[in-house]
C-alpha cells in the first residue's frame, strides 16, 4: 500500500473513533436523561473534553494531508467530507453534554421521568442514535444505499418532535405547576431534532464523498419550486 | 484559432503510439494533457505544429485541423503552418545571440526588415511574456546570461513575436523553480485571452491551476477528455481517478 493511502486509512481510522466515542456519549445521555443517573451523566460532560481534542487533532490532521498531498478526486472529496462530518460529530457531541447538564441542572429531573415515557423521547432519541449508526455504516462500508433510510428516520424523528410538542403543550395545560420544567424540555426537545438533522447532514458529505452528488438544500430548492 | 483531432493513429514505426484520437480545442482556451510517461502526450501535441515529420519512419492517420485547415493536407506549408503555431519546449533553448536578436529573429527569417516594426514587436512580446521589466535595460545581452526561468519567458516571447494563433507548450516549466514556474503559470492564464493554449504537463496540480480542459492519456489511448474541474473533482473514468490519485501502476 502507498504511503497517502496509508495516511488516507489513518484519517479514515480517527474519524471511525470519533464517531464511537460521540455514539458512547450519546447512548449515555440518553440512559441519564431516561433513568434520571447523575452519575453517568457526570461522565458524560468529562468525556466532552476528548471530543473537542479529538475535533481538532482531525482538523490538523486534515489540514495536513491537503497541505503534503494535495488530494484530487475522491481523496479531495473524502478528506473535505471528513472536515465537515468531523464538526457535526462535535457538534452531537456538544448537545450530548447539553443533555447531560439538563439531567443534573433542572430541577425535578427525576420527578418527571413519566412524562418523558409519556412524550416517546425514548423512541425519538432512539432513532437519532440509529441514524448515526446507519451513516457510520455507510462509511465503513463506502456504500450510500442507506441514505433513504437515514433520510427517512429523519422524518420520523420530526413527527416525533411535533408530537411531543403538542402532548407537552397539553400536559402544561393540566398542570401548570410544571410549565418551567416543560419549558426546559422544549429545548431539550428541539437538541434531539437537531441531532437528527445532522445525522443527515452527515449523510448527505458521504454521498458527496462517494457519489460525488451534492444533495444540501435540495429539499429546500424543491419545496420553493413546487410554491 | 481551434484545434481538432479527427480520427488520428499515429505510428513510429510498427509501434502504435496514438490510437483513434478525437478531441476538439476550444479557441482562446488552455488545454492541458496529462498522463504517465510514453503515453503519447507529447506525440499528439507535436501534430499540431507537424513537429514529428522530423522524425524517420513515422506516419500518420485522420486529420489535424487548425482553424478549419488539415494541417497535413498537401498545400500546406509547413513554414507557415508554424507561423500560427508556435512552440515551447520542455528545456529553455534561446540562440546563441542577444535578448534582443533572439526575440526579433522570428520575425527576420519571415522577412520583416522595417526596424521600427521590429523593435516594436520585440518590446511587445517581452512584455506579454512578463519578462520586459527584468530585461529592458540589457537587451544587447547575451540570452545566456539569464536565469532559466527568464530563458523559458524569452523563448515565449520569441514564439509570440511571430504572432501566432496557438502556442503549444512540451512540459514548460518542468525544468523551473517554484517562483520561475508561477511566472509561467501566471503567463499562460494572460496568454489565453489572444491565444489557444495547449500544454503538456507531468505536474498535475499544474493542470490542474492553469487550464479549462484536460485531457488524460494512457498507452496511447485519450481516456478522458472534460473540463479540468471535473476531471480533478470527480473524473468519469476510473483509469483517470487512478492516475491523479497516485493509484496508477
Amino acid at each position: 500500500m502507498k504511503h497517502t493511502e496509508t495516511e488516507l486509512l489513518e484519517l479514515k481510522k480517527a474519524i471511525s473513533d470519533m464517531w464511537r466515542l460521540v455514539q458512547s456519549q450519546l447512548e449515555k445521555a440518553k440512559t441519564s436523561l431516561l433513568t434520571g443517573d447523575e452519575e453517568l451523566a457526570r461522565v458524560v460532560m468529562s468525556r466532552e473534553k476528548r471530543v473537542n481534542a479529538f475535533e481538532l487533532k482531525i482538523d490538523s490532521d486534515c489540514e495536513n494531508y491537503i497541505a503534503l498531498y494535495s488530494p484530487v478526486a475522491i481523496d479531495l472529496r473524502f478528506v473535505l467530507s471528513v472536515l465537515k462530518i468531523n464538526k457535526t460529530l462535535e457538534r452531537i457531541g456538544d448537545f450530548a453534554d447539553g443533555i447531560a447538564r439538563f439531567v443534573l441542572e433542572t430541577d425535578g429531573h427525576d420527578q418527571h421521568l413519566e412524562l418523558l415515557k409519556e412524550l416517546h423521547i425514548e423512541d425519538m432519541f432512539g432513532c437519532v442514535i440509529e441514524m448515526l449508526e446507519k451513516d457510520k455504516l455507510a462509511l465503513e462500508e463506502e456504500n450510500t444505499a442507506l441514505a433513504g433510510v437515514v433520510f427517512t428516520i429523519d422524518n420520523k424523528v420530526d413527527d416525533c418532535y411535533s408530537d411531543a410538542i403538542q402532548a407537552l403543550a397539553k400536559h402544561i395545560t393540566a398542570h401548570p405547576e410544571d410549565v418551567l420544567y416543560s419549558l426546559n424540555l422544549v429545548t431539550l426537545l428541539r437538541k434531539i431534532e437537531r441531532i437528527g438533522d445532522h445525522c443527515n447532514n452527515i449523510m448527505e458529505e458521504l454521498v458527496f464523498y462517494l457519489d460525488a452528488k451534492v444533495l444540501k438544500h435540495q429539499k429546500t430548492a424543491q419545496s420553493k419550486d413546487t410554491e | 484559432m481551434k484545434l481538432e483531432a479527427k480520427n488520428v493513429n499515429f505510428f513510429y514505426g510498427d509501434f502504435h503510439a496514438l490510437k483513434d484520437i478525437n478531441m476538439q480545442i476550444d479557441s482562446n482556451s488552455v488545454t492541458a494533457f496529462i498522463g504517465p510517461s510514453g503515453c503519447g502526450k507529447s506525440t499528439f501535441l507535436r501534430l499540431f505544429n507537424r513537429m514529428n515529420d522530423l522524425i524517420d519512419d513515422t506516419h500518420l492517420e485522420g486529420e489535424c485541423l487548425v482553424g478549419d485547415q488539415n494541417i497535413y493536407d498537401k498545400s500546406v506549408s509547413v513554414d507557415e503552418l508554424r507561423t500560427t503555431v508556435g512552440m515551447v519546449f520542455q528545456k529553455p533553448n534561446p540562440f546563441p545571440k542577444s535578448i534582443f536578436e533572439n526575440v526579433a529573429y522570428g520575425l527576420r527569417v519571415n522577412g520583416v526588415k522595417d526596424k521600427k516594426i521590429i523593435t516594436e514587436t520585440v518590446e511587445k512580446s517581452l512584455k506579454q511574456a512578463a519578462l520586459w521589466e527584468e530585461v529592458k535595460d540589457k537587451l544587447k545581452k547575451s540570452a545566456f546570461e539569464l536565469s532559466g526561468g527568464q530563458q523559458q519567458r524569452l523563448c515565449i516571447a520569441r514564439a509570440l513575436a511571430i504572432s501566432p494563433s496557438v502556442l503549444l507548450m512540451d512540459e514548460p516549466a518542468s525544468a523551473l523553480d517554484p517562483i520561475s514556474t508561477s511566472k509561467i503559470e501566471e503567463l499562460i492564464f494572460e496568454l489565453k485571452h489572444n491565444y489557444t493554449v495547449v500544454i503538456v504537463t507531468h505536474n498535475m496540480q499544474q493542470a490542474a491551476r492553469v487550464s479549462d480542459k484536460t485531457g488524460f492519456f494512457m498507452l496511447g489511448e485519450l481516456i478522458e477528455f472534460n473540463d479540468t474541474k471535473k476531471i480533478f473533482l470527480n473524473p468519469d473514468k476510473e483509469q483517470t481517478q487512478n492516475y491523479i490519485t497516485g493509484r496508477f501502476g
